[in-house]
């Protein structure tokens, strides 16, 4: 094994949302099918909800950086929490006008019904729940106007819930929730994870006990095994460096180590 | 920046408390074996503690076979401590009886000589009627001088002893010329023993076990003892005539024959009792002191 390669099996767990970094497993595989055809059928909004760290911005990245190609698709990672902005940076994506002042609701749907511009252009929105209540609003009549299209990605919590149930139930057509990995899909994700970036060494690695052992302390949640993954190959590099290599057992993971990971990424504690 | 040092005493932290669990499960376990195993020890020994008692309450006979051969010089046959468990009595007793000599029995064998010529008519013989009788008087006689007595005939055994050993003495010694060998029975007469029947008294109220210290105390003089036991006895069961009369026998020896009469009287009323009724006349009439 190369001295390099705990280090870049370290960097591949990067906590980065990137299109290319998106690793297929069956089931999200169909979920990010039925997203992509639902986004092509007439609806007025899409709500793609879930737990924090269960893929909803790779999710939306991911239909970015397939859809922007072939279509007009804005998407807006940070929210844009003052109502003014919001309209003037979306009048401006949109349909290219610039507003110097302020530019409040009115004038923004007046925007919308003057532009038509044929094909309904995508707007997915990140952390949306971090959006105000009357802003919801706006952003449902907004919809049901059906010159703009939203993708919106919440947190699945009780408060998230509500600004659901208010605001989008009878609007929405397309709701699509994720959930954390499953023990073998943890295992396929770390592999296939490891072996795109060529570290097949250390994706062979793991085995179904070290997996279950960070499935059990992740609960399967795709941004905590990041982070424990991150952490557990950089111990492994720690002690590379050290010369210490009678705590590294390259032919599976120590138990040890991911526990010391685990401690160290604040997943269990002493 | 991982502190490899630093995580490693955390994760040593982290493991020793993970076990915890399982180390408290363990002692649990084991504390609760060891107390199991404890309580039956226990149980066992009470067990066998009831057990020992039964044997002592259950009469035991112990007798040594002594071979007594028809030689002209008969070794002295030593029956050694002949312990008698007497039921509720636990008394050990111990003899020394002197062994007579055992006659040679003259045995008259008729030999028939043999005559070819001479036919013979042969007849069932009933001698062996008269051996047997003969044979198996002085072996009876020998078993019941070393049999004990029956737990109900605890009373003879305190107070016929002399006499059943001059019985003895005329059945056995037979010829008192030839001392050759001799039978030790020893009795103890202790305080130990009654201590000892009292504490299983205490234990059991046994009434049985209160009027055996009664009458012990009587014989041994104690009368206030002899009273408070037959008291209790009577307190226990009030239709035990023995009671009654040691009750009324260690009055009179209090100096207080009225109680005693009127107590006789009184179970002479509700039981008709004989022996109370002997006893009444005999105090009435001054034969007993």
């Amino acid at each position: 094994m190369k001295s390099s390669i705990f280090r870049n099996s370290r960097d591949v767990f990067l906590d980065i949302v990137n299109a290319k970094d998106y690793i297929q497993l069956d089931r999200v595989s169909t979920i990010y099918q039925s997203l992509k055809n639902s986004v092509k059928k007439p609806l007025k909004m899409i709500l793609l909800y879930g737990k924090p760290g269960t893929g909803k911005s790779m999710f939306l990245t991911k239909l970015y950086h397939d859809l922007s190609a072939t279509q007009d698709v804005y998407m807006y990672k940070t929210p844009i929490l003052d109502e003014s902005e919001f309209y003037k940076t979306l009048a401006q994506d949109l349909y290219k006008i610039k507003y110097r002042g302020e530019l409040n609701f009115t004038q923004f749907m007046k925007v919308v019904e003057e532009h038509d511009v044929g094909e309904v252009p995508l707007v997915l929105l990140d952390e949306a729940q971090l959006y105000s209540n009357p802003l919801m609003e706006k952003i449902r009549l907004l919809s049901d106007t059906r010159k703009v299209k939203f993708v919106i990605t919440l947190h699945k919590t009780g408060k998230e819930d509500l600004i659901a149930k208010e605001h989008f139930q009878t609007r929405i057509w397309e709701s699509i929730e994720l959930e954390n990995a499953s023990s073998i899909e943890l295992k396929i994700y770390i592999q296939k994870k490891l072996m795109k970036a060529n570290c097949f060494d250390s994706a062979n690695m793991f085995n179904a006990k070290s997996v279950n052992l960070i499935y059990k302390l992740t609960n399967g949640n795709y941004r905590d095994s990041n982070k424990l993954l991150y952490t557990l190959f950089d111990i492994y590099t720690h002690y590379e460096d050290k010369g210490d290599s009678s705590k590294m057992n390259k032919n599976s993971v120590s138990n040890k180590i991911i526990e010391m990971a685990a401690l160290h990424t604040g997943l269990i504690h002493d | 920046m991982i502190n490899i040092n630093e995580l490693e005493d955390r994760w040593l932290k982290y493991k020793i408390k993970s076990y915890i669990p399982y180390i408290v499960i363990l002692l649990s376990i084991a504390i609760i074996i060891t107390i199991f195993t404890l309580f039956n020890s226990k149980s066992v020994i009470d067990k066998t503690t009831v057990a020992e008692i039964h044997k002592e309450n259950t009469p035991e006979i112990q007798v040594q076979n002594v071979v007594i051969e028809p030689i002209k010089d008969i070794p002295n046959i030593e029956i050694k401590k002949e312990s008698i468990a007497i039921p509720n009595l636990e008394k050990t007793t111990q003899r020394v009886i002197q062994n007579q000599p055992i006659q040679e029995k003259n045995m008259n064998y008729t030999v028939p000589i043999y005559n070819p010529n001479k036919k013979t008519m042969l007849a069932p013989s009933l001698d062996f009627m008269s051996k047997l009788q003969d044979n198996t008087l002085p072996y009876f006689d020998n078993e019941r001088e070393v049999t004990v007595n029956k737990p109900n005939q605890e009373k003879s055994v305190q107070k016929n002893t002399q006499h059943t050993t001059a019985q003895k003495k005329q059945k056995v010694q037979i010829e008192p010329i030839k001392k050759q060998s001799s039978i030790q029975i020893d009795r103890q007469n202790t305080h130990d023993d009654i201590n000892q029947v009292i504490k299983r008294f205490k234990k059991n109220n046994n009434p049985a076990l209160s009027l055996f210290i009664a009458k012990k105390y009587y014989q041994l003089g104690e009368y206030h003892q002899s009273y408070n036991y037959s008291l209790m006895t009577n307190e226990i069961n009030n239709d035990i005539e023995a009671s009654w009369i040691i009750f009324a026998k260690s009055l009179v020896k209090l100096n207080e024959k009225s109680m005693a009469v009127e107590t006789l009287n009184k179970y002479i009323a509700h039981s008709s009792s004989n022996r109370a009724k002997i006893l009444l006349d005999e105090i009435n009439s001054g034969k007993f002191k």
